[in-house]
């Protein structure tokens, strides 16, 4: 694939590389920051430089990761999703149900990835053509996806097999791997006509239709994606866990929101990167496990994830009051 | 002149919007090889008529016609494939993508599903060096001024390889090189065989430029015919219906002229060590290339941006105002150039607009009087000629009357120092001529009015004195007896001709 | 004749309007269901359903200024727990009415309303960030206060207000129409109810004509602390006892019933009387899905499937930008 895009080098005029490097415009400080946070985790947990710790390290960063990108996607068309959570969920029920199953882990994987499309994609539907705002839409979708991971799976239970478990959770970095297929692929996709229409769609819906870009499939096909990027997460959070549980996602919701939020995506869509969203979920995974370290009691956690998404956030306003 | 079949045409469109008709049977057809001018004041019609040709509207009756072919409409994707280029006054561009993916937006060379950079880097530099774009073709849009952005927009017309280019006041933002640029570009694309609709308020643009003129009035064609024999003067008797001379009031001193405001070494955004006073009975211009800090200079005395000076005296007041509040409470009111995002409440009444800075300044918990508020807003819209129903949304008003709106709802407030950010933007002939005469009012009254304008010859005619800036300084200050547009014009671009007064 | 016509446009106005027709489909949704179910339509029941309405009412009224002024607030859920678990710890041993419990808790709940509103005014975080962020942070400070257990009541006028019906009626319904009759008047009959459809409708243009910004974002969010606050008194009332996650359901509950009751999401319009007739609505539905006796799962569908459907019935926004 590198043929199609790749021009660095060649007689022409190279653009591709250049415009990769433009998007990292105002991540430095960001970058810096994860640095910092990576060396003090280091530093205090000397065994992520082990194998076995980085893997144990990103396989608990892998589906903050991917529910990032799932919300920095819709954010990036100008809308948001209150129901990753749930959806994460309803991916964690089917592969704890299914896999053990008769169809196994390919045909598990199958339904999940199928829920994922398919939710995201009626979703996307509902706010797109009927024109609903977004936020009440997937709040109510929230209700929906989750009810339905309550049918699936009334209580904790059911079972992903072992080896997978082992495969994706165990002591190698099979998460790490999957990750940079998954940057890979988003990479891929921005190198389409619809994957790049997606940041005219967030920006500039008018101009972007008046200058021929599907702006409303290019937004339904976010949604879709972001519903697929959430139950996989599920899988995830299932094979680590062996088991289903119909509200574990819960609390992704907010991480992904302010993931992407720490990551620069903005929320009126067409601003932020998803190497920004990713750097973000990384920030947050590794603020959590420092605090761990630290000792902090996961109530002292939540007080100070607050605070620090909140002064993450409000530093670049203090900082342009100052000047 | 060929006598080619038209590229493009509407034969007898008519058009209405909640049941106003804003098109009657208005027929237009574009000739391969001619630049063809619209003209029209804000309001008659012309960016519907080009919604209509381009496809982004349907027309209500009568139809539209590519290559000779008849439909009763046709789809923007039909328009795009026939090669009808649009290159609009709100642009189409996304601010996060470079200039090359905002060029090929849309229309991408593709390899295997994928967009293909390679070939887009070129064609896209193509038509760059058309435009005399000559950035990186990486950089994000977002990071270009306005007027490059304007001609990435162009650019982004011709990568299309347009047979019709339809372009709407392409150059209201564009700097005097960037439209010579254009022009030898349009002569250039006119030698080719492209059918050009060229819409602009700037009838020396116009002259030089078409071959073809139609004119609109009131969603009526009066004029359509060869530019050859006509001046400029009759096209604006084409446009309004009256003589051009007419539209500036006579100017006159007024009397009783006294300071109040004073700033020294002032600095707010992009202006810089400013010193100016401000005086009642008189109308303050402020012009020069458009942005060069004039707006902030603006905004940092109406205390809507920070803004320090060494020393500064506002209406008896020891400090700038820190918050448009304060500035309002010492007798300032802004009116700001773009009325739809800064001016007005769209969504919300007439009357509501009206009354929005009573309510801002009222104690929080003070109760409305109805029966006082429609008096008020009967009063207002009556003084300003605000027509219609004060329950209807600003958003159904025209430019001209929301400018009205933007103005008269200060009025109550009486106040003393009036900044007016380009008031006559996109407004018709005929407002531009009532928003002259209450200036000159308001000063005849003793009202200090600054008045910044991006239109030179307003500001020669109405001003008492012109205060000209250039990258954030002020660098003249012309009395009336030296103002022309030669003066201003000189001191705007940075040639050394006339003295700087003290 | 004048007068008439002057009246007949305002009438089929007042028809046409959002609250009126969210009325319209509660009192339809009522009659089909008292006259189809047993027991749904007695006085006792549907006094049980606005006694329900009356905490979401609350919730919502707070919520229905910060949608209207542009902002959402996703702590209300966070501080209806907070001011549940919080009143019964915050009693003062002198006090035999459990006045000043009462009192110090409705200001500890303004309190973190404003905070919402300083970080939304002056930090410029957005209100969706600064609120959830405040929720994060008053959960974690929660489990720390009240630990896993429920605290239960001991203050004679909370308990009152949860539990006595003078004239039949409960005091919370009574407390609901007399907050209501505040919120519609301070909404649409004052200077500062104008200010804040203003800065909804377009921020920027409200602050160029004078509109003090930040100290009106800061108020609504001080409103919508203080009403969840309430709530909380409310509902702690009710159920006799406070607990972590007492409040969780009026999150969902508070943002549907303002947009159930026309109140526009992106801000600028809207009003308090569609919100009422709106929480009714909620409460309805929820009545009706547990009169069905389906499991929670099938419960959970009903209900988003419905306010899908409600907002599909009467929703739409109109694009703007």
């Amino acid at each position: 694939m590198s043929a199609t895009t790749d021009t660095e080098g060649g007689r022409t005029i190279p653009l591709y590389w250049p415009v990769q490097a433009n998007r990292n415009a105002g991540l430095g400080g960001l970058f810096v920051v994860v640095l910092l946070f990576a060396i003090a985790y280091g530093v205090l947990f000397p065994g992520l430089f082990t194998l076995s710790g980085f893997s144990k390290f990103t396989q608990s960063w892998f589906p903050l990761a991917l529910v990032a990108m799932a919300q920095a996607l819709l954010m990036l068309t100008g809308g948001i999703s209150l129901a990753i959570g749930a959806t994460v969920s309803l991916g964690a029920v089917i592969a704890a149900t299914t896999m053990s199953g008769p169809l196994g882990v390919a045909g598990g994987s199958v339904v999940v990835a199928l829920a994922g499309l398919g939710f995201g994609a009626a979703t996307g539907l509902i706010v797109v053509k009927l024109r609903l705002p977004a936020i009440v839409v997937t709040l109510a979708g929230s209700f929906i996806v989750g009810g339905a991971a309550l049918l699936i799976l009334p209580r904790p239970g059911g079972a992903v097999p072992g080896w997978l478990s082992d495969l994706l959770a165990g002591n190698t970095p099979t998460a790490f791997v999957l990750l940079l297929a998954v940057a890979l692929l988003w990479k891929l996709y921005l190198a389409t006509p619809l994957g790049l229409g997606l940041y005219a769609a967030g920006d500039n819906p008018v101009g972007a239709y008046r200058s021929g870009v599907p702006v409303d499939a290019a937004r339904i096909a976010a949604y879709a994606i972001s519903g697929l990027l959430s139950t996989g997460a599920g899988l995830f959070v299932a094979a680590q866990t062996g088991s289903g549980d119909p509200v574990i996602g819960t609390a992704f919701t907010l991480n992904s929101i302010a993931a992407a939020v720490l990551g620069g995506i903005g929320f009126l869509g067409g601003q932020g990167t998803m190497r920004g969203a990713i750097a973000g979920s990384l920030l947050l995974s590794l603020m959590i496990s420092v605090m761990f370290f630290l000792g902090f009691t996961p109530v002292a956690q939540y007080v100070a994830q607050g605070l620090i998404i909140i002064g993450a956030v409000a530093l670049p306003q203090l900082r342009r009051l100052k000047r | 002149m060929t006598d080619a079949a038209p590229v493009l045409a509407a034969r007898g469109v008519s058009k209405s919007f909640f049941g106003n008709p804003v098109l009657r049977d208005v027929s237009i057809a574009l000739l391969p090889g001619r630049v063809h001018a619209l003209l029209g004041e804000n309001g008659a019609g012309k960016s519907t008529l080009i919604n209509i040709l381009s496809g982004a509207l349907p027309a209500d009756g009568g139809s539209v016609e590519i290559d000779g072919r008849a439909a009763a409409r046709i789809t923007p994707p039909e328009a795009r494939q026939a090669g009808i280029a649009v290159v609009q006054q709100e642009l189409s561009l996304t601010a996060s993508l470079s200039i090359a993916e905002n060029i090929g937006l849309g229309d991408y060379p593709r390899r295997f599903g994928m967009i293909d950079y390679r070939a887009l880097a070129d064609r896209a530099k193509s038509v760059c060096a058309l435009v005399g774009l000559d950035e990186a073709l990486s950089t994000p849009v977002g990071t270009l001024p306005l007027g490059r952005r304007q001609m990435v927009e162009i650019a982004k017309a011709l990568y299309r390889k347009p047979r019709a280019l339809i372009l709407d006041e392409p150059t209201s933002s564009l700097s005097a090189t960037e439209t010579a640029i254009l022009t030898a570009l349009l002569v250039r694309l006119r030698a080719e065989g492209v059918a050009i609709l060229y819409i602009s308020h700037r009838l020396n643009e116009v002259m030089a430029l078409c071959q073809h003129v139609t004119v609109l009035k009131d969603g009526g064609v009066t004029a359509d015919r060869p530019l050859a024999g006509t001046d400029a003067d009759g096209l604006v008797r084409l446009m309004v219906g009256r003589d051009p001379g007419d539209l500036f009031p006579r100017w006159q001193r007024s009397p009783s002229a006294s300071d109040v405001v004073s700033v020294n070494g002032f600095s707010a955004g992009l202006a810089r060590d400013i010193d100016l006073d401000i005086r009642t009975g008189e109308v303050l211009g402020i012009g020069g290339l458009v942005g060069q800090g004039q707006e902030d200079l603006l905004l940092g005395i109406y205390g809507a941006i920070p803004a320090k000076a060494t020393t500064a005296s506002v209406n008896g007041a020891p400090a700038l105002p820190s918050s448009p509040p304060k500035a309002n409470a010492l007798g300032l009111a802004y009116v700001p150039a773009d009325r739809k995002r800064e001016g007005l409440h769209l969504i919300h009444s007439i009357a509501t607009n009206l009354l929005l800075p009573a309510f801002a300044r009222l104690p929080a918990l003070t109760l409305r009087h109805r029966s006082a508020e429609r008096e008020t807003v009967r009063e207002l819209a009556a003084r300003f000629a605000i027509k219609g129903d004060p329950a209807r949304q600003a958003q159904a008003l025209s430019g001209g009357n929301q400018q009205k709106v933007a103005l008269a709802k200060w009025m109550p407030h009486d106040p003393l120092v009036l900044l007016l950010n380009d008031p006559t933007r996109g407004v018709d002939v005929e407002t531009k001529r009532e928003i002259y005469i209450m200036l000159r009012q308001f000063a005849a009254a003793g009202k200090a009015v600054v008045l910044l304008s991006s239109d030179t010859p307003e500001l020669v005619h109405v001003c008492d004195r012109v205060a000209v800036m250039r990258e954030g300084r002020l660098v003249a200050m012309l009395d009336h007896g030296e103002l022309s547009e030669e003066a201003i014009v000189a001191a705007a671009v940075g040639a050394e001709r006339r003295r700087q007064a003290a | 004749m004048s007068a008439a016509g002057s009246v007949m446009p305002r009438v089929s106005a007042i028809l046409r309007s959002r609250p009126f027709l969210t009325v319209a489909v509660v009192a339809a949704v009522w009659i089909v269901a008292g006259v189809t179910m047993r027991g749904f339509g007695a006085f006792g029941h549907l006094r049980y359903l606005v006694e329900l309405a009356a905490v979401i009412g609350l919730v919502a009224a707070g919520q229905t200024f910060v949608v209207v002024a542009g902002g959402i607030d996703l702590s209300v859920a966070a501080i209806v727990t907070v001011s549940a678990v919080a009143l019964p710890l915050l009693s003062l041993p002198g006090d035999p009415t459990g006045m000043s419990a009462v009192l110090a808790t409705l200001a500890l709940s303004t309190a973190i309303g404003l905070a919402n509103g300083l970080g939304v005014a002056f930090l410029r975080v957005h209100p969706m960030i600064m609120t959830l962020a405040m929720a994060t942070f008053l959960q974690g400070l929660l489990i720390l206060i009240a630990g896993g257990t429920a605290i239960s009541l001991d203050n004679p006028l909370v308990t009152w207000l949860g539990n006595a019906r003078p004239a039949g009626i409960p005091v919370g319904i009574l407390l609901w129409l007399a907050i209501s009759a505040a919120v519609l008047v301070v909404m649409h009959a004052t200077a500062f109810g104008a200010r804040i459809f203003a800065l909804g409708a377009n921020p920027l243009a409200a602050a160029l004509s004078g509109v003090p910004v930040n100290a009106t974002t800061i108020a609504v969010y001080g409103i919508s602390g203080f009403t969840a606050g309430l709530a909380g008194v409310l509902v702690l009332g009710m159920n006799g006892q406070g607990y972590v996650g007492i409040g969780d359901p009026y999150l969902l509950a508070s943002i549907a019933a303002v947009v159930l009751g026309g109140t526009s999401i992106l801000g600028g319009l809207g009003t308090y009387a569609g919100t009422m007739p709106g929480a009714l609505l909620l409460v309805t539905i929820t009545a009706l899905i547990t009169v069905v006796n389906a499991s929670p799962g099938w419960r959970s569908i009903l209900f988003g499937s419905l306010i899908l459907g409600l907002l599909l019935l009467s929703g739409r926004e109109s694009a703007r930008r």
